[in-house]
């Protein structure tokens, strides 16, 4: 069976980090979600990928080529404007034939959960919809269930109607059938997979799993979540990272090629650092994920931080980190754990130190000796005084 | 210039010749043609693209074993006529060559005076008819094709099929062969990605050698003996041949470039140290010795060279010098035990390049390789050889390779600075952590694409296009220009910025947009005064700046921000070159993966 993976959403809500990337690329465990889409779709057996690629699709185009380096097939399907989940599926139309998987590129998801759904498909012909508890079903869409027939579908409902736990896990066993639905689907603005789903008259069944399921919707979700990937990685290290004798590099920590890490410097749990990372003499980095390219000056403190691609952060920089309650578009969210973010190539000048909480836009310079919180717009240059 | 393939096995031959033909059509793609074996021969060419060769071509044939060719014209236009494989009058010979046939004149002479009739004008037509002549059916077709090539002067990769005899023979002598051994067949090859969807085990021939290849494998053989040639794995793999996504390998390439540069240095810097390891037998006493390292390239890898020469000089405090390869003398009174010849070749195979590398060698000069094709001709002509890792490139015009080349010779400058003293571990430490900046400096030049691209709208239909910078600029600039040329068949002409007042500068007119180079190592202060010389004239400036020129908004139409780099920042201004120039040419709807009248790796002097 093919699987056609939607990948060409932005993920405006972890801007800056997708200013420049599309969500299915911000990195976990150095590597992107949408390749443990792939690699968790592989495992379940499929040899063959569609990608519905779109914004910033070069970032992805990249990375996976042709799909040789993981021994499968991916071929690309461009979605020019972002008009949801149904309208990407349909850029895929002439790619697939007969029955096929449709996936979230940007959700963490369990093997086993795209095989239930495939066994589900090939037994009963129908088309299936994965689901999932979460503590939070009004965040997505809610599904309602009868048994194992699907009763209805409510895209991120007011969260005291909510009756169930169960959510769309993003995971999808369909046939070819399913595009003239879609295209005849009546629908405001966005057209989802779902709004065409609930019109199938043979009914659609729910296979619910309760593995594995991770979404990254905000900044300081990536921290957790990296955090939650490495637990479960084997411990490895490319023979190409360089750690000083003398630096320390725990376990649960993920590191890229070429990275170097400097005499005295300290690696704590929960850090992933990307490719031809550096870090300073004495530094110490704990729960943050390093994007490639980025240096981290000696004696810096970097904790509970995301620092983007080719940033640096200068000598004895403080990233205290920490819970704090964050601001995003108007809605407060309490307590969460995020030290701060400084966007692709920023800079932090020697002795910067950061508010929990601050986010820094991409190729902004904070200038030696500044303390800075909040949010920081791209292109800004923080001056003293 | 010019690409053939051969295939011996149990699966049928005919989509396999034509799907590696079409990896090829890089190496030209004026025409193409193929032969399919066995009882008899059935030739099928075509002038054009290879899609023009597909349509004559039938659905499907039953044959297990062909040979085929995409042509890159020298002697003779492109015809159907011209078009290889070459043949007899009877059709029971069939020949692809790539390279020249030296004295195929008086050869052509004596065929026709003993009968033997030339449809075509190409040098090629003698081979299948002096193999003609040798036939017998006593005779081994090794044993014949050995006598044929005794005859020819030249260069060549031949390979030779005749009806009712089992298997290619195949023979090399200064063009590229290469021998590829599948599950279920053999197969030769101009060039790895030809075959490499069916295997990575592979050999290559040496100069001279005469090949059997049969559904089992090959058997080589140098002046009649059998002799072995080691198998080795070629670690390309088969996305060498596609494009994942993109619609054109160019724009794969230069966005490929951030992960190319990572390969380029990975394991050989040690920053702490201010040191580099690349794997290269240089004594230090000789690279005290040195008077002299000298360049020899061709085209993009001549403007590598270039960079490279001002950062020999300024580090390793060496004289240079860079020569265009098909210009290359050794004289001017060098010491050839004092100078090291540099050869820089993205395809290791340039035909000119090779020549003058010859030379240099005779003179008694020791030689280094700077090349990203493992087992190419030049690496087993060179002493010692440098991979850039730069990954296969497609594009006829070079982007990620012209990156890597000059990253890669930084790496070999700073080595040779150390083993000479004349950097200090702390300028050595600087200029390499620069090097490991490239990737993420050249990243951020491809996430302004969109800004490059409304540029390119605005700026295309200039008349003419010039590119100016200094000192490292300089090359850059020149590079620049190749670039737009090259892909949009517009005039675009790269000079050093202080040159355009000696003469260029009557050119410059309101519709001639000028790109300069201002960033660091390119003198971008003086450079600023000729932006001014040619706005004064009205001609929109584009300028590739960074920090180091103040206000430089003031000077220019539009400004692409280049982040700090130290010496590096013209490479990286480089990257918003090869996007304009892409952009331009994709917005007049060019060809611009095959460029017309041009190759990948030019073969042929």
């Amino acid at each position: 069976m093919k699987a056609v993976v939607l990948a060409a959403g932005e993920g405006t809500r972890l801007r800056p980090l997708t200013r420049t990337r599309p969500k299915p690329m911000i990195p976990i465990g150095n590597q992107p979600l949408l390749e443990h889409v792939l690699e968790a779709a592989r495992e379940a057996g499929i040899e063959e990928f569609v990608f519905v690629v779109g914004y910033k699709r070069e970032r992805i185009q990249s990375y996976f080529g042709d799909g040789d380096d993981w021994d499968v097939d991916i071929e690309y399907a461009v979605q020019k404007t972002q008009l949801g989940t149904g309208h990407a599926l349909l850029q895929a139309e002439s790619q697939v034939e007969g029955e096929f998987i449709a996936l979230n590129g940007d959700r963490i998801v369990e093997p086993s959960a795209i095989s239930a759904v495939m066994d589900e498909r090939r037994s009963t012909g129908k088309s299936i919809i994965a689901v999932t508890r979460h503590k939070h079903p009004e965040n997505y869409g809610v599904v309602e269930l009868e048994g194992r027939t699907v009763r209805s579908i409510e895209e991120k409902p007011p969260a005291y109607t909510v009756q169930t736990d169960y959510i769309n896990a993003g995971v999808y066993g369909l046939d070819d059938s399913i595009f003239e639905d879609l295209r005849s689907a009546e629908a405001e603005g966005e057209l989802g997979i779902t709004t065409a789903l609930r019109e199938r008259r043979d009914g659609l069944r729910a296979v619910p799993f309760d593995g594995l399921w991770l979404d990254v919707s905000h900044l300081w979700d990536v921290l957790s979540v990296n955090g939650r990937v490495l637990d479960r990685l084997e411990p490895s290290e490319p023979s190409t990272a360089a750690i000083h004798e003398r630096a320390t590099v725990v376990d649960q920590t993920s590191l890229g090629s070429d990275v170097r890490i400097r005499p005295g410097a300290t690696v704590l749990p929960g850090t992933s650092l990307g490719d031809n990372v550096v870090i300073g003499s004495n530094a110490v980095v704990a729960n943050a994920v390093v994007l490639p390219d980025a240096r981290i000056g000696d004696g810096a403190v970097v904790r509970d931080c995301i620092v983007g691609e080719n940033a640096s952060i200068g000598p004895n920089a403080t990233v205290e980190g920490g819970e704090t309650n964050v601001v995003v578009d108007s809605d407060v969210y309490e307590q969460v754990r995020l030290g701060g973010v400084v966007g692709d190539n920023g800079s932090l000048g020697g002795g910067v130190t950061l508010s929990p909480g601050t986010v820094l836009g991409n190729q902004t310079t904070v200038e030696s000796g500044c303390h800075v919180s909040g949010r920081i717009e791209h292109d800004a240059v923080v001056r003293r005084g | 210039m010019c690409g053939i393939i051969g295939y011996v096995g149990r699966e049928d031959a005919l989509p396999i010749l034509r799907d590696g033909l079409s990896n090829l059509e890089y190496r030209g793609y004026d025409s193409a043609g193929v032969a399919l074996g066995g009882g008899s021969l059935d030739v099928y060419k075509k002038e054009g693209e290879l899609s023009a060769l597909t349509e004559i071509l039938p659905d499907s044939s039953t044959a297990t074993m062909g040979i085929g060719h995409t042509r890159w014209s020298t002697h003779g236009e492109p015809t159907d006529v011209n078009a290889h494989p070459h043949t007899n009058e009877s059709g029971d010979v069939a020949v692809v060559h790539n390279g020249i046939i030296e004295n195929y004149d008086t050869l052509r002479e004596e065929l026709e005076a003993r009968g033997h009739e030339f449809t075509s004008d190409t040098d090629t037509e003698v081979v299948p008819h002096l193999v003609e002549e040798e036939l017998d059916p006593e005779r081994d077709l090794v044993d014949v094709v050995s006598s044929v090539v005794d005859r020819l002067k030249g260069n060549y990769a031949l390979g030779v099929v005749v009806a009712g005899r089992d298997g290619i023979v195949a023979t090399r002598r200064g063009n590229p062969l290469v021998l590829g051994f599948a599950d279920h067949g053999t197969f030769l090859a101009s060039d790895v990605p030809a075959f490499v969807e069916h295997t990575r085990r592979v050999s290559y021939p040496e100069e001279g050698d005469v090949i059997h290849i049969t559904e089992e494998g090959a058997t080589v053989y140098v002046d009649g003996e059998e002799v072995s040639r080691a198998v080795q794995e070629v670690d390309w793999d088969a996305e060498a041949a596609e494009k994942g996504g993109y619609e054109h390998y160019m724009l794969k390439e230069i966005h490929e470039q951030p992960t190319a540069l990572r390969q380029a240095i990975s394991g050989r810097v040690d920053e702490m140290k201010g040191e580099v390891d690349l794997e290269i037998d240089l004594p230090k006493e000789y690279l005290n010795s040195l008077e002299e390292v000298q360049f020899i390239a061709c085209g993009t890898s001549y403007h590598a060279g270039l960079y490279a020469a001002k950062l020999f000089e300024e580090h390793a405090d060496v004289r240079t010098s860079v020569e265009v390869a098909s210009e290359y003398e050794f004289d001017g009174g060098r010491d050839p035990w004092r100078t090291l010849v540099v050869a820089v070749t993205q395809s290791g195979e340039t035909a000119d390049t090779l020549s003058a590398l010859k030379r240099a060698k005779r003179a008694g000069a020791r030689t280094l390789a700077v090349t990203n094709t493992l087992g190419s001709t030049v690496t087993r002509l060179v002493d010692d050889t440098v991979f850039i890792r730069a990954g296969p490139e497609i594009g006829v015009a070079a982007t990620k390779t012209f990156c890597s080349q000059v990253a890669t010779l930084t790496l070999v400058a700073v080595h040779v600075s150390r083993q000479r003293g004349t950097i200090s571990t702390a300028d050595a430490q600087e200029l390499l952590s620069d090097v490991r900046g490239l990737p993420g400096a050249v990243q951020q030049v491809l996430d302004n694409e969109e800004q490059v691209r409304l540029a390119a709208e605005e700026f295309a239909d200039g008349d003419a296009f010039f590119f100016i910078g200094r000192r490292l600029g300089a090359p850059v600039a020149l590079e620049g220009a190749l670039k737009l040329k090259e892909i949009s068949y517009d005039h675009a002409e790269g000079f050093p910025a202080g040159e355009l007042k000696h003469g260029p500068l009557a050119l410059v007119t309101s519709e001639t947009p000028v790109l300069a180079v201002l960033t660091e190592g390119a003198n971008a202060d003086e450079t600023l005064n000729n932006v001014k010389e040619v706005e004064s004239r009205g001609a929109p400036v584009i300028g590739c700046a960074s920090d180091t020129v103040e206000d430089a908004e003031k000077f220019a139409d539009e400004v692409f921000w280049v982040p700090e780099l130290g010496e590096l920042e013209p490479l990286v201004a480089n990257v918003y070159f090869q996007l304009f120039s892409y952009h331009v040419a994709n917005l007049k709807g060019r060809a611009i993966d095959k460029p017309r009248n041009l190759a990948k790796s030019v073969t042929v002097e």
